[in-house]
């Protein structure tokens, strides 16, 4: 069987932690059906975390060291991993579900005519046989896919813990041709962080879809945020839908949050927006969909009309206040 | 300048999730489609350029007798021509089959800018657009939330995590994916609607493609094992009873965590 290589990130002058975890998934399958770990560092100046990535489990770490890669570059990394892929005989790749995952990944399983699956939360090997367990349907579903031959899979940010491992540390310089390179990478900004910094809120209500317009939010879910001494949230489709400004978004691409207390009203529950609050003190949903993906994080859920219980919560706490 | 828009046609967002006897998809029979909501974004990034100068905006869509209405939806917000692989042969097709049935269609049209959306509503897989890309030999920047025509390429902003964007600039002919929120979508107007019954709708088959055998369950190298519900396990504690006895017990819990 052919090796598995892992497509590392590094962020901050650091290895990302979800290359870590894919670290640990990796040595996982590998163990279980009798294959090598091998490791692809790409960017500028990064000798030193390539040692480090293989000596602390990513087996024999190709380096690709250009001043092209020194920022993301979507033609650099398929480039550089079709020719890492080549030299390490790979025949299953993993990579993070990363923004640079979700965007340089099927490209090389395009140009490979592989195997694609994206977003695995788990990978069980049977041998030979490898099985691909992640959500469909917005969270709302699992689904289990097998596939056949060369894979290329991206793994989920956070679905394991990385675990401490050790190896050799070898690694080996990769040259790439990077001549037909179009891309050109012109900065990184970030976007306007106007409004409540929701990372300092001993409590967060936020509301979803589920709200139904802009006006509810200030007249059912500001409410019980005021009575709180908290701050309001939302999830992205809210945002999306011009209801609230950005800064309202918690999630992966708005903020992270772990309040004291999170009420999540009317929202159903994403990968992106459990990532933004999953690590909230004590979490209570209120949707009227008893299978809504919030309740496998919340500690406690009311399966019921937001409207039927947020304002008569909102009533009986000012009335607990006196 | 030509702008090939690729859209999927998906279970509406607040379908029944009834899984199929079999156990691989789910029950298509009684519900709703909608166009993916990613999509309608990358559509309505389509229709802006247009708007802005000339511009042509053929869309194009893969599978049954159905997705002739969410076609027939795009033409009423104003594209101008739509492609409907419609084939029975491309039934079990993998994401990379789906993206060499687009590829076959885009090598056709030549198109000088490629639009989707970053991924389905209901297999979340972000795979399609890239596959197409690198099929296409032409570079790719996905999960845009912003984009601007310029004189031969395109500058777009790429959503990161946190809030963080990446501006990269792609020549054309380039592919954008695009992230949901990128702009405002537009409501098809009446006049749209009765203009879209004459624009054009051009069927092909996979043989039209060229890609037979090629495509569909027989060239699909990943399958499907199994789709289910999750299981309930270590979840919330749902509380029982009227909304009065529920409220009461919040209140009850809130004064607990000392957050009264």
């Amino acid at each position: 069987m052919g090796s598995i290589l892992i497509v590392a990130e590094t962020q901050a002058g650091a290895i990302r932690e979800a290359t870590n975890e894919l670290v640990t998934m990796a040595r996982g399958i590998a163990e279980a059906s009798g294959r090598e770990v091998k490791s692809l560092v790409i960017g500028s100046g990064v000798g030193d975390l390539a040692s480090e990535l293989a000596s602390k489990g990513g087996g024999e770490t190709l380096v690709v060291d250009d001043a092209k890669a020194a920022d993301y570059n979507v033609d650099v990394w398929t480039a550089s991993i079709l020719t890492a892929v080549e030299a390490s005989g790979a025949d299953l790749v993993m990579i993070s579900n990363t923004p640079t995952g979700w965007d340089v990944a099927p490209r090389i399983a395009a140009a490979l005519d592989a195997a694609f699956v994206s977003d695995c939360f788990k990978i069980s090997a049977d041998g030979d046989n490898l099985s691909f367990h992640r959500r469909i349907f917005n969270g709302k579903l699992d689904a289990e896919l097998s596939a056949s031959g060369t894979a290329v899979v991206t793994v989920q940010p956070g679905a394991l813990d990385a675990a401490e491992a050790s190896s050799d540390g070898a690694t080996k310089p990769l040259e790439v041709d990077l001549s037909g390179c179009k891309a050109k990478f012109i900065e990184n900004k970030q976007a306007d962080a106007t409004g409540v910094d929701l990372t300092k809120a001993d409590v967060i209500v936020s509301g979803g879809r589920g709200v139904g317009n802009p006006e509810k939010f200030s007249e059912v879910i500001q409410p019980l945020a005021d009575i709180l001494g908290g701050a309001m949230g939302a999830s992205r489709p809210v945002v999306d839908a011009g209801w609230l400004p950005h800064n309202y978004q918690v999630g992966s691409s708005g903020q992270i949050v772990a309040p004291k207390l999170y009420v999540a009203c009317g929202i159903s529950g994403a990968i992106q927006h459990l990532v933004g609050m999953k690590g909230s003190n004590f979490i209570l949903a209120i949707n009227k969909d008893p299978d809504a993906p919030i309740f496998e994080v919340a500690d406690l859920g009311v399966v019921a009309d937001l409207f039927d219980i947020v304002p008569a919560l909102t009533k009986a706490l000012g009335e607990a206040k006196g | 300048m030509k702008v090939m828009v690729c859209l999927k046609q998906v279970p509406h967002q607040d379908a029944r999730l009834d899984i199929r006897d079999d156990g691989m998809w789910i029950k298509e029979d009684s519900i709703k489609f909608e166009i993916n909501s990613y999509d309608t974004y990358a559509l309505e990034e389509a229709l802006r350029i247009k708007d802005a100068g000339e511009a042509e905006v053929v869309v194009v869509s893969i599978g049954p007798d159905r997705v002739t209405q969410a076609l027939r939806t795009a033409l009423g917000m104003g594209a101008d021509r739509a492609v409907h692989i419609k084939d029975d042969a491309a039934d079990g097709s993998d994401s990379l089959g789906l993206a060499k049935l687009l590829a076959a269609v885009a090598k056709e049209e030549n198109p000088d800018l490629i639009l989707a959306g970053l991924m389905s509503d209901d297999t979340n897989l972000s795979a399609v657009p890239p596959m197409l890309s690198q099929l296409m030999g032409i570079p790719s920047a996905s999960g845009v939330v912003k984009s601007e025509v310029l004189n031969g390429s395109m500058r777009v902003e790429r959503e990161l995590e946190g809030g963080a964007l990446e501006v990269v600039e792609l020549p054309r002919p380039c592919l954008i994916s695009i992230q949901t929120g990128a702009n405002q979508v537009r409501y098809a107007s009446l006049k749209g609607i009765m203009q879209a019954k004459k624009k054009p709708v051009d069927v092909k088959t996979v043989e039209d493609l060229g890609l037979g055998g090629q495509v569909g369950a027989a060239g699909a190298k990943v399958t499907v094992s199994k789709i289910y519900h999750p299981p309930k396990g270590d979840s919330a504690e749902i509380l029982e009873g009227s909304t009065d006895e529920i409220v009461s017990k919040l209140v009850g819990k809130i004064k607990e965590l000392g957050l009264l």
